[in-house]
């Protein structure tokens, strides 16, 4: 698949935004049962205007890749069957719940709705990563997408983005809460790792569909393409296969684990076992993970194998040759002669 | 309900993309024109085709069988890139069953297009919108035209008659008649969308020469010789003993 830049903007902006407010929200909830001393109010307001831009910045970046910026209110029309209307639909609602929030805290309206349009806030931001992510795993023609593992990997990215931005925040007021979010940061890195070999692991044990399954013809029978009825590229291989993408992505692959997982970790074991924290190294690993982040998008995109790839001969044929045995041991009686 | 369709007959096509360039000819002018051309007699012309013609090889050397297929949109009975779209643009009208695209609807998400196996979809980048063949919905009810051309333009044109526009859910349609006597088949049958168009499988044709040897053996047939030597082989083993004795001569010669 062809990766749109905005679509990765999107996920970096949306993701710093929403896992920000997930844990600012969460540290003011904690409050209201006698947890934690909450967070000067400044803080509060500091990283609510920071969402609020990012998320802004994010939608207005990802309607770049729309064909018509304009009409892109239209997208809340089908709510109850696109995933990407949901997605715009709790995108959009968590941004104005967002903005509503921080203008109660700023003029200490109301508790009460303080902490309702929180929580409101907070389940809409997770909503719409998942909506997002479920854009994605719920497509089952592009066979490594189409698992759980892609939601999970896409959340776990939105909390490490939003830890590891949070725990500069807290770097920087001396709150008492860095230790934790060191921690956090590392648990979330580790646990985005462990999902995302899974993610790359679980593509060499996909069945993939045959070209003689796309023409509905015997497994046993070899099938060559010959023409693909057009001189040049067209929509359908530009969109759904990116050459070039292919030939980086073992170049691309290691970088995505380098600057996503290894630098991060590395730095916060430094960081545990010297004792010594400074806002570089708190930055850095921000950076690092917002970089590779931005790398393993763009390899989630250019991984993905659409299914009508097969018609024009450019499907991965690992699949066939697993299940060659087990086809030509099974006697098909269905001939293309009638 | 109605589900109107095309059904290909693999055996009769040729591969000529007639069907394709008349699509295109048809649907650049007609209600949901204009298909736009980048470089069209440049080097890489690109553009938007409805209605493209595949050519695949089948069976190992030297038995092999060259077959065309001309895919353009199945109108799924179970279409998923209807449900995806975020805008309601895309639908599949309940009349006839015909999946369309609402040009004035859609964002260009390309979502839909995501969401078809088959790669029946295709963007416009002048327009920027997503297009897919219409079935010539403007033709198929345009009552101006005289009843037997109401037909899709890819099916009038179709030299081979290997072609066929009709409801494949009525019994009493040619359509429903070809699928069921030659058992015709669809593409991606195990990807849940129940695809409306259906192909007819090629079949092995056989004739008894026979039965037209004496119309064909005749001393005024031009191609008297050749039909001697291609059909009786006894005759041709005799042409090349004559034959062979002088070549022998011809190498033995300084």
């Amino acid at each position: 698949m062809h990766p749109p830049i905005s679509l990765i903007f999107f996920f970096l902006t949306a993701g710093t935004s929403i896992g920000l407010f997930i844990f600012v929200y969460f540290i003011e909830f904690l409050k209201l049962f006698g947890k934690g001393q909450g967070l000067p109010k400044e803080v509060v307001l500091l990283s609510g205007v920071i969402s609020l831009i990012l998320i802004g910045a994010g939608a207005i970046g990802a309607s770049f890749h729309l064909g018509h910026k304009l009409r892109a209110w239209k997208a809340v029309k089908r709510f109850h069957t696109s995933w990407l209307s949901r997605e715009a639909v709790f995108s959009g609602a968590y941004g104005l719940t967002l903005l509503i929030y921080l203008v109660i805290k700023y003029f200490d309206i109301s508790p009460f709705f303080e902490h309702f349009f929180g929580i409101l806030t907070w389940i809409l931001g997770v909503l719409s990563g998942f909506s997002t992510a479920m854009i994605y795993a719920s497509n089952k023609f592009v066979l490594e997408w189409n698992t759980g593992i892609t939601v999970i990997y896409y959340l776990l990215m939105y909390l490490m983005l939003g830890s590891s931005a949070f725990t500069i925040i807290s770097y920087y007021y001396n709150l008492p809460y860095t230790g934790t979010f060191l921690f956090l940061t590392f648990l979330f890195v580790l646990l985005g790792f462990g999902f995302r070999l899974a993610f790359n692991i679980r593509q060499f044990y996909i069945k993939r569909p045959t070209l003689n399954e796309a023409l509905n013809l015997p497994h046993n029978r070899p099938v060559r393409v010959i023409d693909k009825g057009s001189t040049t590229d067209n929509f359908c291989t530009t969109e759904f296969y990116y050459e070039k993408g292919k030939q980086m992505l073992p170049t691309f692959i290691p970088l995505a684990y380098l600057f996503t997982f290894i630098i991060p970790l590395f730095l916060l074991v430094y960081i545990w076992i010297t004792g010594t924290v400074n806002q570089y190294l708190l930055w850095v690993i921000y950076l690092s993970i917002l970089i590779g982040s931005a790398i393993e998008r763009w390899c989630f995109f250019v991984e993905g194998n659409h299914v009508q790839n097969l018609f024009y001969g450019l499907y991965p044929e690992e699949g066939y040759k697993l299940r060659k045995g087990f086809m030509e041991r099974k006697e098909t009686r269905t001939s293309l002669y009638g | 309900m109605p589900q109107y369709a095309l059904v290909i007959d693999l055996n009769t096509c040729v591969g000529c993309h007639a069907c394709a360039t008349n699509c295109k000819e048809w649907n650049t002018q007609a209600a949901f024109g204009p298909l736009s051309d980048f470089d069209p007699f440049g080097r890489a012309p690109e553009g938007v085709w409805y209605n493209r013609i595949f050519t695949y090889e089948t069976g190992e050397f030297p038995e092999t069988q060259v077959f065309h297929l001309p895919k353009s949109c199945l109108h799924c009975q179970d279409a998923p890139c209807v449900p995806v779209c975020p805008t309601g643009a895309s639908y599949k009208r309940e009349q006839d069953g015909i999946v369309l695209v609402n040009y004035d609807d859609c964002i260009g998400c390309k979502l839909c297009a995501w969401s078809c196996p088959y790669g029946c979809r295709e963007f416009d980048e002048a327009d920027k919108v997503m297009k897919k063949c219409t079935l010539c919905i403007d033709r198929i009810y345009d009552e101006t035209l005289p009843p037997e051309h109401r037909k899709p333009a890819c099916v009038l044109t179709c030299p081979a008659r290997a072609r066929f526009f009709g409801d494949i859910e009525d019994p009493n349609s040619e359509v429903y008649k070809l699928i069921e006597k030659r058992q015709g088949f669809v593409l991606f049958p195990d990807m849940g969308t129940n695809p409306a168009n259906h192909y007819l499988p090629r079949q092995e044709t056989t004739i008894n020469l026979e039965e037209y040897e004496k119309h064909i053996l005749k001393p005024d047939n031009p191609l008297f010789l050749e039909v001697l030597r291609r059909h009786k082989p006894g005759f041709a083993s005799e042409e090349t003993k004559q034959e062979q004795p002088e070549e022998s001569y011809a190498e033995e010669l300084p």
